[in-house]
């Protein structure tokens, strides 16, 4: 063996020096990293704690469960007993918002986006037009702008009163459709006591719906006859819905008989064994979670060979279900409760909803319907639970929101399209498909797949530009927000919950858009 | 006999059958650059065309024009007794009686195989979807790869995926079809399974238009080769002709480069 050799064989045996190992340095940044953090949450907590003690300022949650004294211009209670509840109208607000701006701007920004493309020269022009507009113009100024044209365009609220009887209208139809600058306002069904009965019969209804267009179109596809099958299935289940408005009331006993049982049951549920439980369930899915990880890694030379990650995040499974454990157990034995009462008054209030009691058909209607009521002259008038209102505020938020989304949607929706290849539109042309057809089966199915992820962040910032609502008193959870901290002067807890929430919606977001970016993958091999 | 003159250069047996497709002094430009320069030639019912000629001489651009791919400027060209004009009607028409079959083969990567194939007998000829889904089984039945039915185009072989394709055109029931380089996106061991099949639908008398390079298919299944260079014909004959006794300059040069 040569002196070469020999060197290298030493080399390669060698232990490093421990700062050259690259397993002990893994480990050291880990620990070193974990370390920082906890200390920089710790710090930052302990001076904010400190300056706010020293400007004596108040902190807790107990504005939670006092009357704000306030009024919210809309929402599902305009006159919240509880700062909580002031904020959940808020909360729901905003969500009402979101999810309607997220339904009408994909549409919209779909239809715009392929209008750009459109080969009619005064089409394309105006898509683009509309983009560029909209999407080179401040949200802020979109919704500014349409707050005060609504009220310059229509008529004033009150405007007209009656000289006689005093009595407030507002055109053009009185009682029935208002028009003003504080908003529209149209008669509102809404649910009334026998509605949940109504829905068993509905449910049977569309079993049995299904059942029926599933045969008429195995008929069909058996003889080649149009069937209607989906026609027929509505069909019945309008049959069912009709019928279900008169006897709905033997559906009465559903309450008592079914959910008032469970109530009880979970009622008398000792809190102990459910702190055992749901401890026990935090190991078992911390167990579950690793088997699963180790399996993932298993090589069929057999057990799997980890690396320290996978040991740090194996380990860190295990510390993460023993500190659930002790929180449960130990830390916080309320959590077990309040899982006890919650779901308790979640059967309770099924219970009542589909209860007796609201036995006769003629008091207690599936539907009833509520008009327009216009009393107080200078105050929108349809605050509450009367018509359905499109608010100023609502209307301005709203229509800021779609319009400079769809926008972007729009472009993102063009390159979409464009992302597909050529190739795609001649094979279709080449079987015979009509440009809808080749849009609908072909191209947008495609296209979808590419502005998927860029779409999910589009619903993301529309959903957190709601939040400018607060520039024209529209009652998100913002406005709200901002009004009981003025009140209550709890700032830090209001940003909180603001925080939570937001982060709440954009998980469920997220959640959502990633399900259908996995479901819709294109299979490869 | 003229040999540049490709509507003559047929046998007397094909001689005697109805055009099925009649094209007439066909231009196309592209800007400044005229791809095509008055094309003519009328192809025989249940005749095979094959399209010969070096890259860019136009042989695709001819017959992507057959089916409206491409719209050509000038001349006329006649499928099945139907002009090719603006018209829609006309288009959708010839569109539904001519399958086209592309060197990317183009299948729809969303779509499995079955779906593929069913698309537009479903949505065209508004066939029941189980018919449409039966008949898609036939077919790949057909091209010889039946197992394959229920997969996505991205877990296919080239092959594979050429004779999907070939399937979903054969789905619209057509009279003609034409094939694109078919075989030139394809490795050498998966380019003999297409031409098996593009043989097997020769002999079941489909009128064919085949742009290839595949000199062994042209000179076994052709009818009639046609040579073009610089978007014109240059010489037109049976394949017994055209590669034993080529007239024109121009194709022996092309044969001695290929041969």
């Amino acid at each position: 063996m040569t002196d070469t050799q020999t060197s290298l064989h030493r080399a390669a045996t060698e232990k490093p020096p421990f700062y050259r190992d690259a397993t002990v340095v893994k480990w050291l940044v880990q620990i070193t990293t974990l370390a920082v953090t906890l200390f920089a949450i710790a710090f930052l907590v302990r001076e904010a704690g400190d300056s706010l003690q020293a400007k004596s300022i108040q902190t807790g949650f107990g504005f939670l469960e006092v009357d704000p004294a306030i009024s919210l211009g809309e929402g599902i209670d305009t006159d919240p007993a509880t700062g909580g509840r002031a904020l959940w109208v808020g909360m729901v607000n905003t969500i009402r918002m979101a999810a309607a701006g997220i339904f009408l701007a994909t549409i919209l920004g779909t239809l715009i986006g392929i209008g750009r493309l459109s080969s009619n020269w005064l089409v394309a022009k105006l898509a683009s037009g509309f983009i560029e507009y909209m999407r080179n113009i401040p949200l802020l100024v979109h919704i500014i702008l349409f707050f005060v044209t609504i009220a310059v365009v229509f008529p004033d609220f009150g405007e007209n009163v009656d000289p006689i009887t005093g009595e407030v209208s507002q055109g053009p139809w009185n009682g029935v459709f208002h028009v003003s600058n504080k908003g529209f306002s149209v008669p509102r069904v809404h649910i009334d006591n026998g509605f949940y009965q109504w829905l068993i019969i509905v449910a049977i209804g569309s079993v049995l719906g299904r059942w029926v267009s599933k045969r008429r179109q195995a008929l069909q596809d058996r003889t080649g006859q149009e069937t209607y099958p989906v026609l027929s299935a509505l069909g019945v289940i309008a049959v069912f819905a009709a019928v279900g408005w008169f006897i709905h009331p033997i559906f009465g006993f559903v309450g008592d008989a079914i959910f008032a049982p469970i109530r009880d049951l979970i009622d008398g549920t000792p809190q102990g064994p459910v702190q055992i439980l749901l401890s026990v369930a935090a190991g078992v899915v911390a167990a579950l979670w690793i088997r699963r990880f180790l399996a993932a890694r298993r090589t069929p030379g057999g057990a799997a060979k980890l690396t320290d990650d996978d040991w740090f995040r194996v380990i860190f499974a295990g510390i993460a279900a023993t500190i659930a454990c002790v929180v449960i157990l130990v830390l916080w034995p309320g959590l077990s409760s309040w899982l006890i009462n919650s779901s308790r008054d979640f059967f309770d209030v099924l219970a009542n909803k589909f209860g007796d009691g609201r036995g006769s058909v003629g008091d207690d209607p599936p539907f009833s319907v509520s008009m327009p009521d216009i009393e107080k002259r200078g105050n929108f008038a349809n605050m509450g639970p009367s018509g359905l209102n499109l608010t100023q505020g609502f209307a301005a938020v709203f229509f800021g929101v779609v319009l400079y989304t769809a926008a972007f949607i729009a472009e993102i929706v063009r390159g979409g399209i464009l992302a597909v290849p050529k190739g795609q539109t001649e094979a279709a042309e080449a079987i015979g498909l009509r440009r809808s057809t080749m849009l609908r089966r072909v191209i947008l199915p495609q296209a979808f797949r590419v502005s998927l992820p860029p779409l999910g962040n589009q619903y993301l910032n529309l959903t957190k530009n709601t939040s400018l609502a607060i520039a024209v008193g529209y009652t998100d959870v913002v406005q709200v927000g901002q009004t009981i901290f003025n009140q209550t002067g709890r700032s830090l807890e209001v940003f909180i919950i603001w925080m939570l929430f937001y982060l709440a919606c954009s998980l469920t977001i997220s959640v959502v858009v990633n399900f259908f970016n996995v479901r819709l993958k294109i299979v490869e091999r | 006999m003229s040999f540049s003159d490709a509507t003559a250069a047929v046998s007397d047996e094909l001689a005697a059958r109805d055009d099925i497709i009649v094209c007439d002094g066909i231009d196309k430009w592209y800007g400044d650059f005229q791809a095509l320069k008055g094309v003519s030639a009328n192809i025989k019912e249940q005749e095979v065309v094959v399209v010969l000629g070096p890259s860019g001489s136009g042989k695709s651009t001819w017959i992507r024009c057959i089916n409206r791919l491409e719209q050509h400027q000038s001349g006329r060209i006649i499928v099945d007794g139907v002009e090719l004009t603006n018209d829609t009607r006309n288009i959708e028409k010839i569109r539904s009686e001519v399958g086209m079959v592309f060197q990317q083969f183009n299948l729809f990567p969303h779509l499995s195989v079955v779906d593929n194939i069913s698309l537009a007998p479903i949505w065209v000829r508004k066939r029941p979807r189980a018919e449409a889904e039966r008949q898609a089984r036939e077919l790949l039945e057909r091209v010889g790869i039946p197992e394959q039915a229920e997969k996505f185009p991205g877990q296919l072989s080239g092959g594979q995926q050429q004779r999907v394709a070939i399937a979903r055109a054969l789905a619209m029931e057509p009279r003609i079809m034409l094939f694109d380089e078919p075989t030139s996106a394809l490795d050498p061991e998966m380019i003999k399974e297409v031409l098996d099949v593009m043989k097997e639908l020769a002999l079941g008398g489909m009128t064919m238009m085949v742009v290839t390079h595949e000199m062994g298919f042209a000179r076994e299944v052709a009818d009639r080769i046609i040579f073009m260079e610089s978007g014109e014909i240059v010489e037109a004959g049976t394949p017994e002709h055209f590669f034993t006794n080529p007239q024109e300059d121009r194709t022996k040069l092309f044969l001695s480069q290929i041969l």
